[in-house]
């Protein structure tokens, strides 16, 4: 694989130029993904135009009909309720990680691993469970009286963000917890010299500083929200279907390869959009 | 002193608080599924009525959870072995290519992290039908190998950026080949990262649920996608046995990186 650039030893040591040969070590990687990437890609897109016939026709019954709509609408909601929600939680905890002695805050990191890398149906079983009808968090909260009948707290909205939110936490807390422990604590005492509050520091210098972190975060979040299928579909009901379920369902029951492809390109556009705003803004060296 | 502890003030109880209750959140699902998997309840009582490890048999006689598993360590160690095959030799064009466009090359060799895996899934399902290759070995490998690349691409850049070209040459200047310089010195020098891409590699197959579900056949399914039609069915216990199995799984990987890292930390 390196037959290139071995033919010579001394080449690699004279002034590199632009030297196309030195690609060559990347083709198979680049066939392998061109092959089953681009062209099942490629061909997607063209089913979107030309099934059930030629035309826009798929894009134009997408936007403009009313239960696709709705789900388009479902969609943007309940990724910004979990980008929301996500945020609101982890700015206190990604701050108590920055300020805690390393011992205690290795143990939480350990924590957060290992919520992170357990298999995901795992975890969404294990909420599908406690938030039931009959679950642990119902006969808990009816036994101490706070409520009569059982919540009705899966299959709807309460249980896709829960679910969801459970799994975004740590893309949050890990790039904001970087973000907050690089604040130059001086910057902090200045201001507190010149007599400010704890809430002005806060709100004026510290909440601004960790702007970059929380943009990242939420991008992330927002972004993955959008395009998630295995939680919403577990966890989720009927009235609050996402996009990605809606293009399994098109495509595996109702065989309609030419809306839910074109379902696809539309989700697809907007990932890209809400992806080059990210890269735009944080720039493309501090992605990963 | 919004960043110092001791002299936070009261504020720092209703931190303390909230960060107690997130460790409880995020610990909550995976405890409970362990205590669930050992409980003797089919209706998942809770707290269970007695203790059993019927759960545990109930997947080890039975040869659709074992095979399911079998597919999934076949499927993931291809994969990463088919990872590290090609994305070793891109990391290195990545690194060390001085041609226009390298970082959209870099940008596509990512791409498969951005698009939404559901869109991969069924453009690769059309694909698969297309060839009358569903449910078969190689539509699993091919599927999972898109989005362990990715992990794999990053992990070896990361790691050959840090590395200094001039050792390699210094090796090729005493006398050694291309050849010998680059397993005798470079790849020892970045086994580390080499490693991470295994590893990711290894995880991305082993835990993609979107992508399998797609590819698999009556016939051919791996453990994520066995889950996910019985799940669709009901919520048997079974389940919470696999489940606390592959946790166990996710704590073993864990001191085995906190170890490595620790030994080879710099």
């Amino acid at each position: 694989m390196f037959e290139a650039i071995s033919n010579n030893p001394y080449r690699s040591l004279r002034a590199p130029r632009v030297d196309l040969r030195r690609l060559r070590p990347a083709l198979p990687a680049l066939i392998f993904l061109f092959v089953f990437m681009v062209v099942p890609l490629s061909s997607l897109l063209l089913l979107s135009v030309t099934k059930p016939e030629i035309g826009l026709g798929n894009y134009i019954s997408l936007l403009g009909d009313a239960t696709y709509g709705r789900v388009l609408l479902n969609t943007f909601t309940i990724a910004a309720i979990v980008t929301l929600v996500t945020l609101i939680i982890a700015y206190p905890v990604a701050w108590l990680l920055a300020i805690l002695p390393s011992r205690v805050s290795q143990i939480f990191f350990a924590i957060i691993l290992l919520s992170m890398w357990t298999n995901l149906l795992a975890r969404t079983y294990g909420w599908m469970v406690l938030l039931q009808r009959t679950g642990v968090i119902n006969r808990m909260l009816m036994e101490i009286g706070l409520i009569h009948q059982p919540l009705p707290l899966i299959n709807n909205l309460v249980g896709v963000t829960i679910g969801m939110t459970y799994i975004m936490l740590p893309y949050v807390i890990l790039p904001l917890h970087a973000t907050i422990s690089g604040i130059d604590p001086a910057i902090m005492q200045a201001a507190a010299i010149t007599g400010a509050k704890p809430r002005q520091i806060f709100w004026h210098v510290m909440l601004p500083l960790s702007l970059p972190g929380i943009g990242a975060g939420c991008m992330m979040v927002f972004v993955m929200a959008l395009g998630y299928y295995v939680t919403p579909a577990l966890l989720g009901g009927t009235a609050n279907m996402m996009l990605a379920e809606m293009i399994a369902q098109q495509v595996q029951s109702l065989l309609n390869w030419g809306l839910g492809s074109a379902a696809a390109f539309i989700l697809l556009a907007v990932t890209l959009i809400f992806y080059a705003i990210y890269v735009r803004a944080i720039g493309l060296g501090r992605v990963r | 002193m919004l960043l110092n502890l001791n002299r936070m003030g009261p504020g720092r109880y209703v931190l303390y608080a909230i960060g107690v209750l997130t460790a409880l959140f995020l610990l909550l699902p995976v405890v409970f599924i362990a205590a669930l998997s050992f409980g003797s309840s089919q209706w998942l009582q809770f707290p269970p009525p007695g203790w059993t490890l019927k759960w545990y048999a109930a997947i080890f006689n039975d040869p659709r959870w074992m095979d399911s598993i079998w597919t999934s360590v076949k499927v993931a160690f291809t994969v990463m072995v088919l990872s590290i095959v090609l994305g070793l030799p891109a990391a290195f064009a990545l690194v060390r290519g001085k041609f226009p466009g390298r970082t959209v090359l870099h940008a596509f060799f990512i791409s498969p992290m951005i698009v939404p895996v559901i869109i991969l899934a069924i453009a690769l399902y059309a694909f698969v039908l297309k060839f009358g290759l569903n449910g078969t070995f190689i539509a699993f490998v091919a599927a999972h190998l898109i989005i362990a690349l990715p992990f794999s691409v990053i992990c070896i850049v990361n790691s050959l950026e840090g590395f200094d070209e001039s050792t390699e040459k210094a090796a090729i200047v005493c006398g050694a080949t291309k050849a010998e310089a680059i397993f005798r010195v470079t790849l020892p020098a970045i086994r580390l990262g080499i490693f991470s891409a295994a590893l990711f590699s290894f995880l991305a197959s082993w835990d993609e649920v979107v992508l399998g579900i797609f590819m698999a056949s009556p016939i051919l399914q791996t453990l994520p996608v066995k889950m996910w039609t019985t799940l669709r069915q009901d919520l048997t216990p079974v389940i919470a046995s696999v489940s606390t199995l592959l946790i166990a799984l996710t704590i073993v990987i864990m001191i085995i990186t906190a170890f490595l890292r620790r030994r080879y930390a710099r």
